[in-house]
C-alpha cells in the first residue's frame, strides 16, 4: 500500500528540489541580470539614494553634492546649489528620467560603490575604496556667472578656454533649467522642458550647429596662408559688388560698399574689415581643397574629444566643391553648409592664440577620493595641429586689429590684448545669429579663448550684428577675466 | 526529540517573527516597540496553545510538524509586516483564531479519533461543494460572493456589529474534499484498482464505481471553472488524481489525469483570456512589462535583486511587486532576506511534506493513511505551483502559500491540516 506514496514523495522531493536550483538561478545566476535591468525600479530607486561625490568648480564653488536625507539616514539627495547655472554642463543625476552632463558621463567615478551586497563587501575586505569620490572641474564659477548675466536672458552659448592646456573655463547654454527640479519621481518637470519649443535641455556649447558666419573667415585666412602661399599683404579684387561665377547669384558687403578705397585690397584689410566679396574671392582663389583641408584641420568633420557627447561641426567635403565655385565663395564666408558648435569655434580661436596648436578641451581637472587625496588628474594634450606657428602669428596680430580698429571694436578692454572676429550668420528665415570668437593676453598668465553666439539675433532681432551683440559680450566676460587675474 | 524539544523551538519562531518585526522597525527608524512584544506573545499564545493541545490530546504525535508550521508563519508574517502592518495585524488576529480552531479540532477528536470523520464524509462533501458555489451568491446579499482579480473565489459577510469579513471558502472547501476522498478511497480503493470491465481494448475499472467520484469532480470543476479560479482547479484536479494513485497505485490514473490535466489545460488556454495573459506571462515576462508581463517581472526583479544574502528585511522593495503579501510571498522573502532566507523556506516546505508523508507511510489504517497522504499532498502541490509560478517554471496559478501568504481562510485552512496530521500521527503511534 506504501509503494504509491514512497513514488509520490519521490516526485515531490525532486520538485523541491527543482525549486531549490530555480532559486538559486533566479537569485544568483540570472540574478545581476535582473538586478541591473533598467525596469527594475529597485536599482534606479537605489542609485538615487546612493551617495554621490560633490562636483566643484575650480574655484571651489559646490556645483552638485549628496546631502543626506533628514528622513532616512541611509539615503542622500542630490543638490544642485547654483540651479539652472551649470544646469548643461554638471547635468542632473535624475530619478525617474534620464541622467544628463556630466552626472551621467561620471555616474562611476562620483558613486559610491557601497552596498549591501556581498560583492561589495569583499571589494571592501579587499581593500578597495568603495566610497564616493568627488571630481574639480575645471570651470571657474565667477567667469561662468559673468557669462550666463553677460548673455543676459538671450537665448545662445559661450565657450571660454585657456587655449595653452584645453581647459573649459566657463561653458553656458541658454535658456537653461533648474536640474533641482529634475530629480525625485515625477516627470512632469522634465516632459514640459522636452516640449518647450526653446529647447531648454539642449546644451547649445556642444550640441547646437549655428552657421558661424563670418567667423569662419579666421579659416579661410588660414587656409590662404598655409595653402595658396598667400600673406597678409597678398592683394585680391576689391569689387562692391562679388557676382559669381556661372550664376546669377551675388554677394555683397555688409555696408553695401567695397572694403575700402582702392581697386585692390590686402587680406589684412579683408580681415579686419570682414569684407565679404574679398573673402569670397580669396576662397575661390584658394579653392576647395585647401579651404576643407584647413578647416578638417581645426576639427571640422571629427567629433571632439571631449567629456560630454556633442554633435559634430561641418563643412562639405572638398569633391562636392570642387566643380561648384559659388558654393566655395559661399562656403569661404561661413554660410551656406558650414555648421559649427560654439565649443569648436572657441577651439578655431584657441588654435591662433595658442601658436596653431589645438588642445584636447577637457572639463573635469582632477578626481579627488573621500580623503581629499587628488587620485586622477588630467594632463593637457595636444588634439591636432591647425596651422603653422606662423600663420598663427600672422592671423593672431589680424584679429588683434580687427579689435582695435576693425568690427570687433566692441570687445576692446583697456590694458589687455584682445583678439577676434566677428560674424553675423545669415539665416533663412529669421535674424542672423550674432557670433564672436577670439581671445585676450596678458603678461602673467595663460591666454583666454572664447566664442559667443546669440541666438537669432537676441534682443536685438533682425538689427543684431556679431559686433553689436556679440562682441559687447566677451567684452564682458574678458572684464570678469582681467578682474580675477589682477 | 522530545515535546519540550517542540516547546524550545515554538518559541524559537516566536522570536524569529519578532526579531523580523523588529528588524522592519530600525528600518523605518522606529526600534523596539509593542507590535515586536506583541506579535512575540501572539505567535507564544497561538503556536505555545497548539502545543499544549498536542501535549494533552495527541500526546504521541511527531514533535516536527508544530515547529515547522510555526517558523514557516513566523518568516512569512515579518514579510507581511514589512510590506503593510495594517494587514499583519489582522494577520495576527487569524492566527489566534486559527490556532484556536485547530485546539478545538483536537480537542473533539480526542476521544474517537479522525475515524469518526469517515461517518460524515458525504455531510462534508456537501460542505465541500456548499463552500465551492457560496461565492455565487448575489452580490446584494448579506452574505455574498464578491470579484478579486478577475476571480469570482471570495465571500464576504457584513457583521452585525459593523465591518466586513472576506474569505476564500475554498481554501477551507480543500480540506472537506480530501477527507471525503480519503474515506471514498480506503473504502472502494480496492475496486477502482480492479481493472473489471472493458472498454474495446482498454481495461478498466467497473464504471459503477466511478460515478459518484466522477459527479462530485465534474461539480467541482464547473464551480472553479465558473469562478475563473483556474489555480485551485488544478490544485483540486491534482489531489484527485495522486491520491486516486496512492489508493489504488494504478499508474493508468496518474497518466489519464496527466491527460487530462493537459487537456484541461489547452481547454482554460483558448477559453480563458486571463488564462492566455498569464501563460504569455509566464513566457515572455518582459515583452509586455507594463501590462501582463508586470507581476512575473517584478518577482523576478525582486528574486534578482535578493541576491544571496538579501537586501535585509525593510531595506528592498518587495512592496513593487503586486500581491507581494499573498500570491508573490516568496518573491518578497527571497528579495528582502536572499537566497539564504528563500532556501530555508523550500526546505521548511520539505520537510513538513516529508514529515506528513511519514505519517502516512506509517499509518496501518488505510483511511488515516489516505488522509494523512492526502493533506500533505494538497499543501505540497499547493506550495510547488505557487513558488513554481514566481521562479517563472510554470504560469502564475494565483495559490497562497501555506502559513505565509496573508489570508485568513488560508491560514485558517492550513491550520486545521496541520491538527488533523496531529492527530493521525498521535493515533499511528498509539
Amino acid at each position: 500500500m506504501n509503494r504509491p506514496l514512497r513514488r509520490l514523495a519521490a516526485v515531490l522531493f525532486v520538485a523541491f528540489a527543482i525549486l531549490a536550483a530555480g532559486t538559486t538561478y533566479a537569485q544568483v545566476l540570472a540574478g545581476p541580470g535582473y538586478r541591473d535591468d533598467n525596469r527594475n525600479t529597485r536599482t534606479i530607486i537605489d542609485e538615487a539614494r546612493r551617495e554621490r561625490g560633490a562636483i566643484l568648480s575650480a574655484d571651489g564653488v559646490v556645483l552638485a553634492e549628496s546631502v543626506a536625507d533628514p528622513s532616512d539616514p541611509r539615503s542622500f539627495r542630490r543638490r544642485y546649489p547654483q540651479g539652472p547655472t551649470y544646469a548643461h554642463v554638471v547635468g542632473v543625476a535624475a530619478t525617474i528620467l534620464a541622467d544628463r552632463g556630466l552626472e551621467a558621463e561620471l555616474a562611476d567615478t562620483l558613486e559610491s560603490g557601497r552596498d549591501a551586497t556581498i560583492s561589495g563587501l569583499f571589494s571592501a575586505l579587499t581593500g578597495d575604496d568603495l566610497r564616493a569620490r568627488s571630481v574639480r572641474l575645471t570651470i571657474d564659477d565667477r567667469l561662468q556667472q559673468a557669462a550666463v548675466a553677460a548673455l543676459g536672458g538671450q537665448k545662445g552659448a559661450i565657450v571660454a578656454i585657456d587655449p595653452t592646456t584645453g581647459a573649459v573655463l566657463a561653458m553656458v547654454s541658454a535658456p537653461a533649467f533648474d536640474p533641482n527640479g529634475l530629480i525625485g519621481l515625477t516627470t512632469d518637470l522634465g516632459n514640459a522642458l522636452e516640449n518647450d519649443p526653446d529647447r531648454p535641455l539642449l546644451n547649445r556649447a556642444i550640441q547646437e550647429t549655428y552657421a558661424p558666419g563670418s567667423t569662419f573667415k579666421t579659416v579661410t585666412a588660414a587656409a590662404a596662408i598655409e595653402g595658396g602661399g598667400a600673406g597678409a599683404d597678398s592683394l585680391y579684387p576689391n569689387p562692391a559688388q562679388l557676382t559669381l561665377p556661372g550664376s546669377t547669384a551675388t554677394i555683397s558687403n555688409f555696408n553695401g560698399g567695397t572694403c575700402g578705397p582702392g581697386d585692390e585690397v590686402t587680406l589684412a584689410v579683408a580681415l579686419i574689415r570682414s569684407c565679404n566679396t574679398v573673402f569670397g574671392v580669396i576662397g575661390m582663389e584658394t579653392g576647395a581643397g585647401d579651404l576643407i583641408g584647413t578647416a578638417e584641420a581645426f576639427g571640422f568633420n571629427d567629433d571632439i574629444p571631449f567629456a560630454l557627447r556633442g554633435a559634430t561641426s561641418a563643412v562639405p567635403p572638398a569633391e562636392s566643391l570642387a566643380s561648384d565655385l559659388p558654393a566655395v565663395a559661399q562656403t569661404a564666408l561661413g554660410q551656406r553648409d558650414v555648421r559649427a558648435t560654439p565649443l569648436q569655434m572657441a577651439l578655431v580661436a584657441s588654435a591662433i592664440a595658442n601658436g596653431g596648436v589645438v588642445m584636447t578641451p577637457y572639463v573635469v581637472d582632477e578626481i579627488i577620493d573621500a580623503d581629499g587625496d587628488v587620485v586622477e588628474e588630467t594632463a593637457p594634450t595636444e588634439w591636432r595641429r591647425a596651422t603653422s606657428p606662423a600663420t598663427a602669428r600672422v592671423i593672431a596680430d589680424l584679429l588683434r586689429e580687427a579689435v582695435e580698429t576693425g568690427t570687433g571694436r566692441n570687445a576692446a578692454v583697456s590694458g589687455v590684448v584682445v583678439a577676434g572676429k566677428t560674424g553675423t550668420a545669415e539665416v533663412p528665415d529669421g535674424p542672423p545669429h550674432p557670433w564672436f570668437i577670439g581671445f585676450a593676453l596678458m603678461d602673467t598668465t595663460s591666454p583666454i579663448a572664447l566664442a559667443v553666439v546669440v541666438e537669432s539675433g537676441g534682443d536685438l532681432g533682425d538689427a543684431a550684428t556679431g559686433g553689436g551683440v556679440a562682441a559687447p559680450i566677451a567684452r564682458q566676460l574678458i572684464e570678469t577675466w582681467v578682474a580675477l587675474i589682477s | 526529540m522530545t515535546r519540550h524539544g517542540e516547546a524550545a523551538l515554538v518559541v524559537f519562531a516566536a522570536v524569529i517573527a519578532a526579531l523580523g518585526v523588529t528588524a522592519v522597525n530600525f528600518s523605518r527608524s522606529v526600534g523596539i516597540d509593542a507590535t515586536a512584544v506583541l506579535t512575540l506573545v501572539v505567535f507564544v499564545i497561538a503556536f505555545g496553545g497548539l502545543h499544549l493541545a498536542v501535549r494533552e490530546w495527541a500526546p504521541s504525535a511527531i514533535p516536527y510538524l508544530v515547529p515547522l508550521a510555526a517558523l514557516i508563519t513566523a518568516v512569512g508574517y515579518a514579510e507581511v509586516y514589512r510590506i503593510d502592518s495594517a494587514l499583519a495585524s489582522r494577520q495576527l488576529w487569524w492566527l489566534v483564531t486559527s490556532a484556536g480552531i485547530a485546539t478545538a479540532a483536537l480537542f473533539g477528536l480526542r476521544d474517537r479519533g479522525v475515524s469518526v470523520l469517515r461517518r460524515y464524509r458525504y455531510l462534508l462533501l456537501a460542505t465541500g461543494l456548499g463552500l465551492l458555489l457560496l461565492p455565487l451568491l448575489p452580490e446584494t446579499w448579506p452574505l455574498r460572493g464578491a470579484v478579486i482579480n478577475g476571480s469570482r473565489l471570495w465571500v464576504r459577510l457584513d457583521l452585525p456589529l459593523g465591518g466586513t469579513l472576506s474569505f476564500q471558502p475554498g481554501e477551507i472547501a480543500k480540506i472537506a474534499i480530501v477527507v471525503f476522498l480519503a474515506s471514498y478511497l480506503a473504502e472502494r480503493g480496492r475496486q477502482l484498482a480492479t481493472m473489471s470491465s472493458r472498454l474495446g481494448p482498454v481495461h478498466m475499472p467497473d464504471p459503477r464505481q466511478l460515478v459518484p467520484l466522477g459527479l462530485a469532480f465534474v461539480v467541482a470543476f464547473a464551480v472553479l471553472i465558473y469562478q475563473r479560479d483556474l489555480g485551485a482547479s488544478l490544485l483540486l484536479f491534482a489531489l484527485f488524481v495522486t491520491m486516486l494513485f496512492a489508493a489504488t497505485g494504478r499508474h493508468a490514473y496518474l497518466a489519464v489525469g496527466g491527460l487530462m490535466i493537459a487537456g484541461g489545460g489547452v481547454a482554460a488556454w483558448s477559453a480563458f483570456g486571463h488564462v492566455q495573459t498569464r501563460v504569455t506571462a509566464w513566457l515572455h515576462p518582459f515583452d509586455d512589462y507594463l501590462g501582463g508581463g508586470y507581476q512575473v517581472a517584478q518577482g523576478l526583479f525582486a528574486l534578482g535583486s535578493g541576491s544571496l544574502t538579501g537586501s535585509g528585511l525593510g531595506v528592498g522593495r518587495p512592496d513593487l511587486i503586486p500581491a507581494a503579501a499573498t500570491d508573490y510571498i516568496f518573491a518578497a522573502v527571497a528579495e528582502e532576506m536572499g537566497l539564504a532566507g528563500a532556501l530555508a523556506v523550500i526546505v521548511a516546505f520539505a520537510l513538513f511534506t516529508a514529515a506528513g508523508l511519514g505519517i502516512a507511510l506509517r499509518s496501518r489504517d488505510l483511511f488515516r493513511k489516505l488522509l494523512a497522504g492526502g493533506l500533505t499532498l494538497v499543501l505540497a502541490i499547493q506550495t510547488i505551483l505557487i513558488l513554481a509560478g514566481v521562479l517563472r517554471l510554470f504560469p502564475v496559478t494565483g495559490l497562497t502559500l501555506p502559513f505565509m501568504s496573508y489570508g485568513g481562510s488560508s491560514l485558517m485552512a492550513n491550520m486545521v491540516l496541520l491538527a488533523l496530521l496531529l492527530r493521525i500521527s498521535h493515533e499511528e503511534r498509539t
